[in-house]
């Protein structure tokens, strides 16, 4: 009988443990859709991403030099973005001062269902200093799998022969430090 | 086997507080009743602008009473209706204005939220959305008397999704009545509020 209970209490601490790593980040190894973005009017972000095209010139977001790219799916209006931006600031500090363990991490943001003012507007309340984009239609959320914001996906650029898949996470981040662990180990990079 | 037992039921229970993801991974769409897509627009206008707005007072998630008078000459007022709690859209638009506090100040305009949702639930609502710059007004009771003075009152009981801009002396400058299914564009705000500038 106690035997059976231990053997019990074993199993539902294995689905429990299975629950951590559940609702850790997660990746599909699904293809980078081909989206069109506009070039930021900002040269520096331009620089950032590595563009050579002028501002409001569409780019693809493949064309962004970077190992691996991160996009968050964020709304002005979501109260938990707006919590969450702190956060992601302090994620984008830290990759924005060279590679991460040799490897270069980037991330952008797209506003799901927001207009470029209201973009512009999170960005300045939250004094965002990555690039930030209006996703008005959705088609780019959509595009990209979003499932409620916040919400991050990433893909890896170099080495594939296609943009791939390493993260798709819906919510947010613990610390910035386990979020680029997880994005490292998940791109095998 | 007693000790060992114990062991693994601690370990089980810290595992079950610690699991970390689930309030984090907590997204709005978990809490939200969709109705699916509605009647853009159902309810006849009974104000314009050039009309004195009409007065009411209702209560607020605060505690308090608050009457539109009171604001004459000294505040310009914006009224936000909603439809209801705990549904899209509506869910999303006062987090949005919860952080453009700045843009109301710049008009010396106050927001009040308007829904014909009771207090309890409105205060359930709103406190998952942060600390909230602006009032929020119940208009349960008697059932959307204040929408209905407005004309903004949907058939089946819900509010608009309205905003009505009123100026230093009580007098509406605008009034934008939005398809119930989208969300206004913070744009249209700053338009409504430059409305309230030449009085």
């Amino acid at each position: 009988m106690m035997k059976k209970l231990i053997m019990c209490c074993l199993f539902g601490f294995l689905i429990c443990c299975s629950s951590l790593s559940f609702s850790a980040e997660t990746s599909d190894g699904s293809i980078l859709p081909e989206l069109l973005l506009p070039a930021p009017e900002n040269q520096s972000f331009r620089d950032y991403l590595g563009l050579d095209v002028a501002a409001g010139e569409m780019f693809k977001l493949s064309d962004i030099k970077t190992d691996l790219l991160i996009i968050e799916l964020f709304s002005m209006y979501c109260p938990y973005c707006q919590k969450e931006a702190p956060l992601v600031n302090e994620f984008y500090e830290k990759i924005k001062q060279g590679p991460v363990k040799g490897v270069t991490i980037k991330i952008i943001g797209l506003g799901a269902s927001n207009s470029q003012f209201e973009v512009e507007h999170f960005a300045d309340t939250y004094d965002v200093q990555f690039p930030l984009f209006a996703d008005k239609d959705m088609s780019m959320y959509n595009a990209l799998g979003g499932k409620g914001t916040p919400g991050f996906v990433g893909y890896k650029l170099k080495g594939a022969k296609e943009p791939v898949n390493i993260l798709r996470n819906s919510g947010g981040f613990y610390t910035t430090e386990d979020f680029i662990q997880d994005i490292i180990t998940n791109s095998g990079l | 086997m007693k000790h060992l037992l114990k062991i693994v039921c601690h370990l089980l229970f810290f595992c079950w507080v610690l699991t970390p993801g689930y309030s984090k991974n907590v997204t709005k769409l978990d809490y939200i009743y969709d109705p699916g897509q509605l009647k853009p627009v159902d309810s006849q206008l009974k104000v314009a602008p050039g009309d004195p707005a009409p007065e009411f007072s209702l209560p607020s998630i605060g505690g308090h009473r608050i009457a539109l008078h009171q604001f004459q000459g000294t505040k310009n007022v914006v009224l936000s209706f909603v439809p209801a709690a705990w549904t899209p859209v509506c869910s999303d638009q006062w987090p949005g204005y919860n952080i453009a506090k700045k843009i109301f100040d710049e008009h010396n305009a106050v927001l009040l939220g308007i829904t014909v949702d009771n207090i309890p639930t409105l205060h359930a609502w709103t406190t998952q959305m942060g600390t909230l710059w602006f009032d929020v007004l119940s208009d349960f009771w008697p059932h959307g008397g204040v929408a209905s003075a407005y004309g903004i009152l949907r058939s089946d009981g819900t509010a608009e999704r309205a905003l009505i801009f009123i100026d230093l002396r009580g007098v509406i400058t605008k009034v934008i009545v939005e398809d119930i299914n989208v969300r206004p564009e913070l744009e249209d705000v700053v338009v409504g509020l430059k409305t309230l500038d030449s009085h």
